[in-house]
């Protein structure tokens, strides 16, 4: 889609000879442009809540908050939270989940930690992973539990197929390091529920309804994610499911000997729209704005602004 | 409770307690009041919308507390030995008394409660009537009043009742079971029927949480029967409602919610008042058990001739 957009927005501008756009102007306005569109998003789907409980709204093809959501929901993933310490996990982040996050949609814990540890020795062929101090058997831990461990900086899952006291074989080709933290759970989770700092006191001293692991809490320190009750602590315990931002579009290219970009979309950093193909005269628009903006072409830019309204319009009826 | 094979609600499925589904399926689990709330009544399209989820949990559990203080027909009972200082302790989940009854040759013997003082705390004073401190300013206490001496040891006097017995209707003391008379002089008139029982008389101290006995059930079996709050001492994953107050738990929640937040128009609190309400009666109604064969059964006696 992106080349598509480029090319329209290139055709429109060059129409009257009002200029032209570098690849690198290019992608930074598609940037913008679809962050624009992206947290457009939200303000619709409450828009179209709204209209839904007034009763201006309909259903099957009329039904927008579905088209919506199924927009939003594009970029909705589910990764596991990087411990920090304690009971405190990493928020999504480029650092950890690879994607910063928009809106965390829920965080879930796992309610049973069965056993957790260090591995003492691995058996890398087996799937085996060798824990001397560990009473695995003891624990209850049996096939189909779920061991998570850190694997260069990023929580993985793999699955129980056997145990005996101190050796666990597993799914997946996982173990690799002696010394690996990891914990055993059983596989059912339970949502964490987000609690403001200010009541989260008042919460954890009111056993009544006080956070269990049945009934997990967590409040957000900067870039944490501080799980109650603190037993909460492990690796891999905590998973969240959130809408992540869009990647950076990037167009990308060859240079010809006559230096006319084309297109090329096989480098490694090509980076296509993320957003729905409905979504592409929108883009056109809001990309010609901006391109328009940096030629000084208010032409360009109102005749941008008019079709944005216009679709916007469309969006609404 | 969640659907179960036969083979999971006979016998766990081959897990120990063998025993742990039977009847589970009367019961709905906390969690799935909460759970169940959350996915039908509240939301973008609902009357209740961005509550927090510890709000309807906090709801849910007093209604279900609520309920077992009247409206659940489910009594629990604890048998203990009386102490020799005539004390039952209470229940960790005690919340109120139904019946309190002694255990002899394996008849259950009901007893009364004791509206008069049985026990009480004392301070000790000096010669002059002083009260005494300690040196932090604290009145200093004995273990025992005098009156909790007096009936611990038996010396207080009460009515013995036994018709087949001359000392029917006297004061007297009991001792170890025993009786004790004073040498009787003219009749006696008037019985104070709070304490005329045969039988030993208690008194709740709900403070201290015991049962103070009057003397004379020293090392019997005592059988507290008791209402409890159906928090199971906390562990939520064993609190549970019958399925005959589902509905009733979801509309007190709503209508706790709903009447709690602002700018929520009276006539929907009122509804949902009403609807709670009327689901609570038709909840009452159900677990009451009024069948016809039950009214046949009490019926059929009405023309037995009363000798």
């Amino acid at each position: 889609m992106i080349n598509s957009v480029r090319n329209t927005v290139l055709s429109i501008l060059n129409k009257n000879n009002y200029g032209y756009i570098s690849p690198s102007d290019f992608n930074l306005f598609a940037k913008q442009a679809q962050m624009d569109i992206f947290n457009s998003y939200f303000g619709q789907y409450n828009d179209q809540i709204n209209k839904e409980n007034a009763r201006i709204s309909g259903v099957d093809y009329a039904d927008i908050r579905k088209d919506i959501e199924e927009n939003i929901d594009i970029f909705s993933v589910n990764n596991p939270l990087r411990l920090f310490s304690s009971n405190k996990y990493f928020l999504p982040s480029l650092s950890t989940t690879g994607d910063q996050f928009r809106m965390i949609t829920k965080i879930e814990s796992y309610v049973t930690l069965l056993s957790s540890g260090i591995t003492t020795a691995i058996a890398v062929a087996n799937n085996e992973c060798e824990d001397s101090s560990a009473t695995f058997l003891e624990d209850g831990v049996s096939a189909g539990d779920v061991v998570a461990l850190t694997v260069l900086g990023v929580v993985e899952y793999v699955t129980v197929i056997s145990v005996t006291e101190t050796v666990i074989t597993t799914t997946g080709v996982v173990w690799s390091i002696i010394g690996t933290a990891y914990a055993v759970y059983r596989t059912s989770r339970k949502e964490a529920e987000r609690v403001s700092n200010s009541r989260i006191h008042l919460l954890t001293s009111f056993n009544f309804i006080g956070p269990k692991t049945t009934q997990p809490a967590y409040t957000q320190e900067g870039e944490l994610a501080v799980m109650y009750p603190e037993e909460i602590n492990t690796v891999g315990r905590v998973r969240a499911q959130y809408i992540r931002y869009p990647k950076d579009p990037k167009w990308t290219f060859i240079e010809l000997t006559s230096g006319e970009p084309v297109f090329d979309q096989s480098p490694s950093d090509y980076m296509d729209f993320e957003l729905p193909v409905s979504a592409e005269m929108i883009l056109v628009s809001i990309v010609l704005q901006y391109a328009g903006m940096s030629i000084r072409e208010i032409t360009a830019v109102q005749f941008g602004q008019a079709k944005e309204q216009s679709e916007d319009i469309q969006v609404k009826k | 409770m969640a659907y179960l094979s036969q083979y999971q609600y006979y016998n766990n499925a081959g897990q120990a307690p063998a025993d742990i589904n039977w009847g589970s399926y009367q019961y709905l689990s906390l969690y799935e009041v909460v759970n169940n709330f959350i996915l039908i009544y509240t939301g973008n399209h609902s009357l209740v919308n961005n509550e927090e989820r510890y709000k309807i949990l906090f709801h849910a559990k007093r209604a279900i507390q609520e309920l077992n203080y009247d409206a659940f027909k489910e009594i629990k009972a604890l048998e203990l030995e009386v102490d020799a200082k005539l004390k039952f302790i209470l229940p960790s989940d005690y919340v109120n008394w139904v019946r309190i009854s002694v255990n002899r040759d394996g008849l259950l013997y009901p007893l009364s409660e004791n509206n008069q003082a049985m026990t009480s705390k004392a301070y000790l004073q000096d010669s002059d009537y002083d009260i005494l401190f300690d040196e932090d300013g604290n009145a200093l206490s004995p273990e025992f009043s005098s009156l909790d001496i007096k009936r611990i040891l038996g010396e207080e006097k009460t009515i013995y009742l036994n018709k087949n017995s001359q000392y029917s209707g006297q004061m007297g003391h009991c001792c170890d079971g025993n009786w004790y008379f004073s040498y009787q002089m003219g009749a006696r008139f008037g019985l104070n029927t709070a304490t005329a029982n045969a039988n030993p008389t208690f008194q709740i101290d709900k403070k201290s949480g015991v049962i103070n006995f009057s003397s004379g059930v020293t090392g019997e079996l005592v059988v507290l029967e008791y209402v409890s709050d159906g928090m199971e001492n906390g562990n939520d994953n064993l609190v549970s409602v019958n399925k005959l107050f589902e509905d009733y738990i979801y509309a007190d929640i709503e209508f706790a919610l709903l009447s709690s937040k602002l700018g929520v128009q009276e006539y929907v609190v009122n509804r949902a008042r009403k609807r709670r309400t009327a689901l609570l009666r038709n909840a009452k109604i159900r677990i009451g058990n009024i069948h016809p064969s039950r009214l046949l059964m009490s019926m059929r006696g009405q023309d037995k001739w009363i000798k």
